[in-house]
């Protein structure tokens, strides 16, 4: 039973001792996989085909307790990290790279996958589904001159872009906007924070400010993010009069407040009004929206567990533990922000503008 | 016995066998046509679909309690429905679960001696009466009513019918009810779980049998449960599979035992349906994957020089997510709620409120094994990029390294396309998104493209790694290098390129389109090619060799034979003409598990006798090993070797049961029954054999011989270590380099080798790093 | 061997044929080997010198290899080939004009003489009548349109001690099946014609059902659909 020598024992709660070679014991995978577990089972029970049961809520926080407990052993292995031990590549073709940004990479490969087959079921609903604005136009129901139009009460199954709410004002498009130069502005901060940490002849002090204040930002970019996805989803914003650039005072309302939701079965926009009759097409729109909320959550549940990633590095880089030497640990996290971005850069045209 | 004429005699044996197989004689010795329970349980839904309340069924004549083989008149009778008209106005069925109808006019006809039911002329009656002489026995007895209530107008609509249930006591009271098959099962996994732990608490009382006690105990289990070690992560992994594997057995037993005979009534369809479900997900998922990982985290590290992967604690957290997984995969087991989709969970019945509830925590369970899944691909790709050793350049690499690279690659671009699947299915299942709602213009063929675009790359993951193991067992036993290895190299390659083209060949009957099906058609042909190549090259690889045989050898000739058969038989599906046919019936049971068992388990057990001396530094037990070869293979071929005549002559898959011809219409021919009795008992028989494996290998590391570092006389670098090899497996500062018998330096960069260290070093890498 | 259908069979019997060589072949090489190229009791000798730590020599022959990919490749060339002109009548056209191998919809009154020509090893009728298929859990609902009475006839019989739908068809005569499902995918499967196509609900899929023979038979689902799937069974009787 004497695999560890005496100064080498296994710490499965951390920190780890980083200069006797490869990390070792940790009992983070253990609890990670257990809470990812536990909120699963709470989500399938708190939800069953949209009956709410809110006696499971408990559930999946404790799941999520245990998921947030297990990155806190992670973490706290993880700080004293110093750079010492950074396994380097020998193989060809990657010789002399760090052996975890080729994993980052090998990583957003399958990312990528991920995003290709949410686009592939965008592109079959997207083009297999009549467009709801096409139906529209085909005019009234009449049996003799009009045999395939649509019926005032009736639901039609059509394909709603939640562009057609999105893009239909410049202040409706303002969150997605907003957001998307956040993200890009994000990418650019991180950059700065990697820089300033490489920096060989910088003062520790310096250093650790910059780094600091660098990925403080965007952390702030991220949340900013996500808070305006939320506004624009759930909670909708007020316009005030501003008289001289011609502004009206009215309210933007959130797309959930327009009826644009997964279970939008008789779906009314406001535009699909028969001028002649004042007759209202109502639409069945669970998939356009089902695509929508799940495709763009997709998304931002990549910015959270950036969010997550974040909070740390912030954590470390305030006590100042980013050196030149471990510096490319932000480039890690770097590869993956620039792809969580460039993928907004694919999903806001899709959803957001056509 | 010599060693030399026991494996002539066994080779003889096989070759005997083989003819047996061709010439297959149809056993005529078994009764056929066991009664029909099947109405009892389903009901009449003939009619329509459901009962209906007011249908009112009177019994009268039966006793509160019978005397013993006393004879009752019972008058079954009913009220409700659609108004009497006279003739065709309805119909009936009595079942009971004790004594004898005796029939007394020409309205009723005995279907069995405890059944029931109207004859043509009773058709026209709503009142009918028959007579029952009580069982001898003084038990309770069940009664099962099925009355159809018929509005006279020929056709089924407008029909209604219903059930009635009543008990007649007995002396004695209730019988032994027959156990329910979930407690059977539960049962079993639990003492397989029980078994398992005593296994485990043996297997650390051996290491050291002075200090058994808690405080050494605790340490040691959390070691185990917090290890980053690839070899320990491997033997983890490795447990799991086996445990799995005699778990996915124990399900495969209840479904032969229920096919043993037509209409068995052994489990019902409910319970069938979710036992073949969960069968399959765990032989593929739960068993087979992690075997191959067990092997991997083991040898992958060790064949390239390297001390451990590349991150190793995203290996042990790839492990951890899938025992939880399978938590949640058999959650519903335990409610009698499983999962009965079919591994495959086609949409639109996966996300319909007619599938069991069990299917929701199924998927979320495989949303974790997708993650697991993804994690090990990352992990494993990684490692063999960066951390081969000096010397070794990537045509360097033993053909198991490459076959893990090849089926991780597979692996890990494929299965976002069912993570995503699962994710969307759940979201429908849970808060009600609309993606498979075929109402709000879901499209059920989405899944099944989402579904196969990672199942066919899948079946090459798992059939992949077993090539590996035997491209090394082959030549280490002829002691001669492979023969082609460049050409295994590029056949392996191309079937991982082939694999993500083919997989419409599923879908051949789904309605997709013709163009489409198809293209699929040529692309599936072109697997062939590099299979082919590779069993040539295997073969060619014997030529002129010094076959050494152990257990690993048979195993792996073994496997060439099974092998080969099932991709012989894998040929039939391309050519569409047949594949409609053919398509979801037991020739296709047959081929699968002809390359999922013949290929993929032969292949690991072949691997197990292998490397468990460089895995434990015991010697396997020989004589033992060769009988466990011979009994597993030649029941394993008893099993699915018929499954392929059941198929053509049109036995489907996933049924619980199945039809034999009668006067009327034809069906499956009478001595289908007797090759499923056939087909039941070799499968108990290959159940049993398995055990042998077991049992030899817990012998072994007690008492097997100490194995050298080298046993077998093979070349790559795991053979350099110690066995057990020492942890970390090599020397951080005294990393081993590769020489090489040929005169070509390999480990040069290429061009595109040279243009990506550009790429990616940063230029002031030499300043940051050490 | 008369196993399934004319289309079927002649597949079959060269797949098997060819089979058999591949089999015969592989299996004769590999037993010879096994028994030939064998070491001599405790004897370990050492044919390529492996080596630890040393990659072995190499061992290949270009020629050869090339040989055992080009093999395959013909032999699956020519499979294709034979496996591509029953397509035609699996998935034929339905009009005469798009090269359909059974003419167009029948005219009251005509026959569809449906034949199978040995010449071209394909099936060949003048028309064509339509029925339609429904799926529901777990049942078949047959649908004859506005046929005779001795073309297509609906009616219930019993299998197994349950009572079936029932669908009478005239031999010699080419049917298409117009199929959609009411709740799930399910497959008929046409057991002695050789035929299955999947429903699928507010989809329409097709299949020709080439009555050929008298006979009676089962048609089974073969997509799985939930619980009675193994009983979502009805009779096909085909009359003269």
């Amino acid at each position: 039973m004497s695999d560890h020598d005496d100064h080498h024992a296994p710490q499965p709660w951390g920190p780890h001792d980083w200069h006797h070679g490869a990390p070792h014991n940790s009992f983070s995978p253990l609890f990670l996989s257990m809470g990812v577990a536990i909120s699963l089972f709470g989500l399938a029970a708190a939800w069953d085909y949209g009956t709410y049961n809110p006696g499971h809520i408990p559930t999946i926080l404790l799941g999520l307790l245990v998921v947030g407990f297990s990155m806190f052993i992670w973490w706290r292995q993880d700080i004293s990290f110093d750079g010492h031990y950074d396994p380097i590549s020998t193989g060809t073709p990657f010789r002399g790279i760090q052996v975890r940004k080729v994993a980052t990479w090998v990583f957003l490969m399958s990312e990528m996958m991920v995003f290709t087959s949410l686009f592939s079921t965008y592109m079959r609903y997207r083009l297999g589904i009549e467009n709801c604005g096409t139906v529209f136009e085909r005019g009234m129901f009449d049996p003799v001159t009009n045999p395939t139009g649509w019926q005032e009460g009736v639901a039609v199954t059509c394909f709603e872009p939640a562009s057609h709410l999105i893009a239909s004002s410049w202040w409706h498009l303002a969150p997605g906007a907003v957001n998307t130069f956040a993200l890009i502005l994000s990418s650019f901060t991180v950059v700065q924070a990697l820089r300033y940490a490489k920096m060989p002849d910088l003062d520790e002090e310096a250093r650790r400010k910059k780094v600091y204040r660098y990925l403080a930002s965007t952390w702030c970019l991220a949340v900013l993010f996500l808070t305006l996805k939320m506004v624009e989803w759930f909670v909708g914003f007020y316009v005030p009069e501003i008289s001289f650039i011609g502004l009206h005072e009215h309210d933007i309302v959130s797309l959930v407040d327009e009826g644009y939701t997964i279970n939008a079965d008789h779906y009314q926009h406001h535009s699909y009004i028969d001028e002649a009759t004042g007759a209202h097409m109502v639409a069945n729109i669970q998939v356009s929206a089902s695509l929508f909320y799940v495709t763009t959550g997709t998304h931002g549940a990549h910015v959270a567990g950036g969010i997550i990633g974040l909070t740390y590095m912030t954590f470390k880089a305030w006590k100042g533990l980013y050196t030149p030497a471990n510096a490319v640990s932000i480039e890690y996290f770097g590869l993956y922000w620039h792809f969580v971005d460039l993928i907004w850069v694919l999903v806001f045209p899709f959803f957001y503008l056509y | 016995m010599e060693r030399k004429t026991l494996v002539t005699r066994s080779m003889v044996a096989l070759i005997l066998i083989s003819i047996a197989m061709v010439v297959s004689p149809a056993v005529n010795s078994l009764p056929t046509g066991v009664g029909g329970t099947g109405i009892q349980s389903s009901g009449c839904n003939c009619h329509s679909a459901v009962p209906t309340a007011t249908v009112d069924i009177t019994v009268d004549g039966l006793p509160e309690e019978y005397n013993a083989s006393e004879t009752y008149t019972v008058t079954v009778s009913f009220s409700g429905g659609p108004v009497e008209s006279g003739i065709n106005s309805g119909g009936f069925n009595l079942w009971a679960s004790g004594g004898e109808f005796s029939v007394l006019d020409a309205t009723v006809e005995s279907r069995a001696p405890a059944e029931v039911t109207h004859t043509e002329a009773g058709n026209d009656y709503r009142t009918w009466t028959v007579e029952w002489i009580a069982p001898s026995h003084g038990r309770d007895v069940d009664f099962i009513v099925h009355v159809n209530s018929v509005n006279g107008d020929g056709a089924n609509s407008g029909d209604e019918w219903n059930r009635y249930d009543l008990t007649v006591a007995g002396s004695l009271g209730p019988g032994l009810d027959p156990a329910d098959p979930f407690t059977v099962l539960a049962t079993l996994i639990i003492i397989s779980g029980l078994l398992l732990t005593i296994t485990i608490l043996y297997g650390f009382y051996r290491t050291n049998p002075d200090v058994f006690d808690w405080e050494h105990l605790a340490p040691w289990i959390a070691d185990w449960l917090t290890t980053t070690d690839h070899k320990k992560i491997g033997t983890l992994y490795f447990v799991q599979g086996l445990f799995f594997l005699g778990v996915g057995g124990i399900l495969a037993m209840m479904i032969r035992l229920q096919l043993a005979g037509p209409d068995m009534g052994f489990i019902s369809q409910d319970q069938y349906n979710s036992f073949f479900t969960l069968h399959g997900t765990t032989m593929i998922f739960l068993a087979a994957m992690p075997l191959i990982n067990g092997f991997a985290n083991w040898i992958v590290p060790l064949q390239i020089g390297a001390p451990d992967l590349a991150l190793p604690r995203i290996n042990a957290l790839s492990f951890w997510l899938q025992p939880f997984a399978a938590l949640l995969i058999f959650t519903g087991v335990f409610s009698g709620q499983g999962a009965d989709t079919g591994w495959t969970g086609y949409a639109p019945y996966i996300v319909s409120t007619g599938a069991h509830t069990g299917v929701t925590m199924w998927v979320a369970g495989q949303i974790m094994l997708v993650a697991s899944s993804t994690l090990t691909g990352i992990n494993f790709l990684t490692t063999m990029a960066v951390m081969r050793a000096e010397g070794m350049g990537w045509m360097q690499m033993p053909l198991f390294t490459w076959s893990i690279l090849v089926a991780n690659l597979m692996l890990f671009l494929s299965i976002p396309a069912f993570g995503v699947g699962l994710i969307q299915v759940y979201l429908d299942r849970t808060i009600s998104t609309a993606f498979y709602d075929i109402a709000a213009g879901g499209d059920p063929l989405l899944w099944s493209h989402l579904f196969w675009y990672f199942g066919h790359p899948e079946v090459y993951v798992v059939i992949v790694p077993a090539f590996g193991v035997i491209s090394e067992v082959l030549a280490t036993s002829a002691r001669r290098s492979i023969f082609g290895y460049k050409s295994m190299v590029l056949a392996m390659a191309g079937i991982g390129i082939v694999a993500f083209i083919v997989y419409g060949h599923h879908m051949f009957t789904s309605g997709m389109s013709p163009n489409l099906r198809f293209i699929t058609m040529l692309t599936t042909m072109l697997v062939a090619v590099p299979t082919g190549v590779k069993i040539f090259n295997w073969l060619k690889t014997l030529h002129g060799g010094s076959l050494v045989y152990r257990t690993h050898t048979l195993w792996a000739l073994g496997f060439l034979v099974t092998f080969t058969l099932g991709g012989i038989s894998g040929m039939f599906f391309p050519s569409i003409t047949m594949d409609a046919h053919l398509h979801e019936t037991y020739f296709v049971v047959a081929h699968f598990h002809y390359v999922l068992v013949g290929g993929t388990v032969f292949g690991f057990f072949a691997a197990i006798y292998y490397w468990y001396p460089k895995m434990t530094g015991r010697m396997l037990d020989e004589k033992l090993g060769t009988l466990h070869f011979l009994t597993a293979f030649v029941t394993y071929n008893g099993i699915f070797w018929p499954m392929h005549r059941l198929g053509v002559i049109g036995m489907p898959r996933r049924t619980h049961t199945y039809f034999i011809t009668t006067e009327d219409f034809t069906a499956l021919p009478e001595w289908a029954a007797d090759w499923n009795m056939f087909i039941s008992v070799c499968a108990f028989l290959f159940f049993f054999s398995n055990f042998i494996l077991v049992a030899n290998m817990l012998i072994s590391l007690v008492r097997g011989q100490k194995a050298p570092a080298d046993p077998w006389g093979g070349w790559s670098f795991e053979w350099m270590t110690a066995s057990p090899p020492p942890t970390p497996s090599f020397d951080w500062n005294n990393l081993p380099v590769l020489k090489d018998a040929n005169e070509h330096i390999a480990n040069e960069p290429s061009a595109i080798g040279r243009w990506f260290n550009r790429l990616m070093v940063p230029e002031d890498q030499e300043e940051v790093s050490h | 061997m008369g196993l399934i259908t004319p289309l079927y069979d002649d597949l079959w019997n060269e797949y098997v044929l060819w089979s058999a060589l591949v089999g015969l072949f592989t299996f004769g090489w590999l037993y010879h080997h096994s028994f030939y190229y064998t070491a001599k009791e405790g004897e370990t000798p050492n044919i390529d010198n492996l080596e630890v730590g040393v990659f072995p020599k190499e061992y290949d022959n270009l020629k050869l290899e090339f040989a055992w990919f080009i093999a395959p490749l013909m032999l699956i060339i020519y499979l294709t080939f034979i496996s591509w002109a029953p397509l035609d009548n699996l998935w034929s056209a339905a009009s005469s004009e798009d090269g359909g191998h059974y003419g167009n919809e029948c005219a009251a009154g005509e026959s569809s003489n449906l034949m199978f020509n040995d010449d071209t090893g394909l099936y060949e009728a003048d028309c064509y009548e339509v029925f339609g298929i429904t799926g529901y859990q777990w049942y078949w609902e047959f649908d004859c349109f506005d046929l005779s009475e001795d073309l297509c006839a609906v009616s219930t019989t019993t299998i197994e001690g349950k009572d079936q739908p029932l669908i009478s068809l005239k031999a010699n005569t080419a049917y298409l099946a117009v199929m959609d499902s009411n709740d799930v995918t399910h497959a008929p499967w046409f057991v002695s014609l050789g035929i299955k196509e999947d429903v699928l609900p507010q989809q329409t899929t097709t299949q020709w059902v080439l009555a050929d023979n008298v006979e009676n038979f089962l048609l089974l689902c073969t997509e799985y659909c939930g619980d009675d799937h193994a009983y979502m069974i009805a009779g096909v009787s085909v009359h003269a």
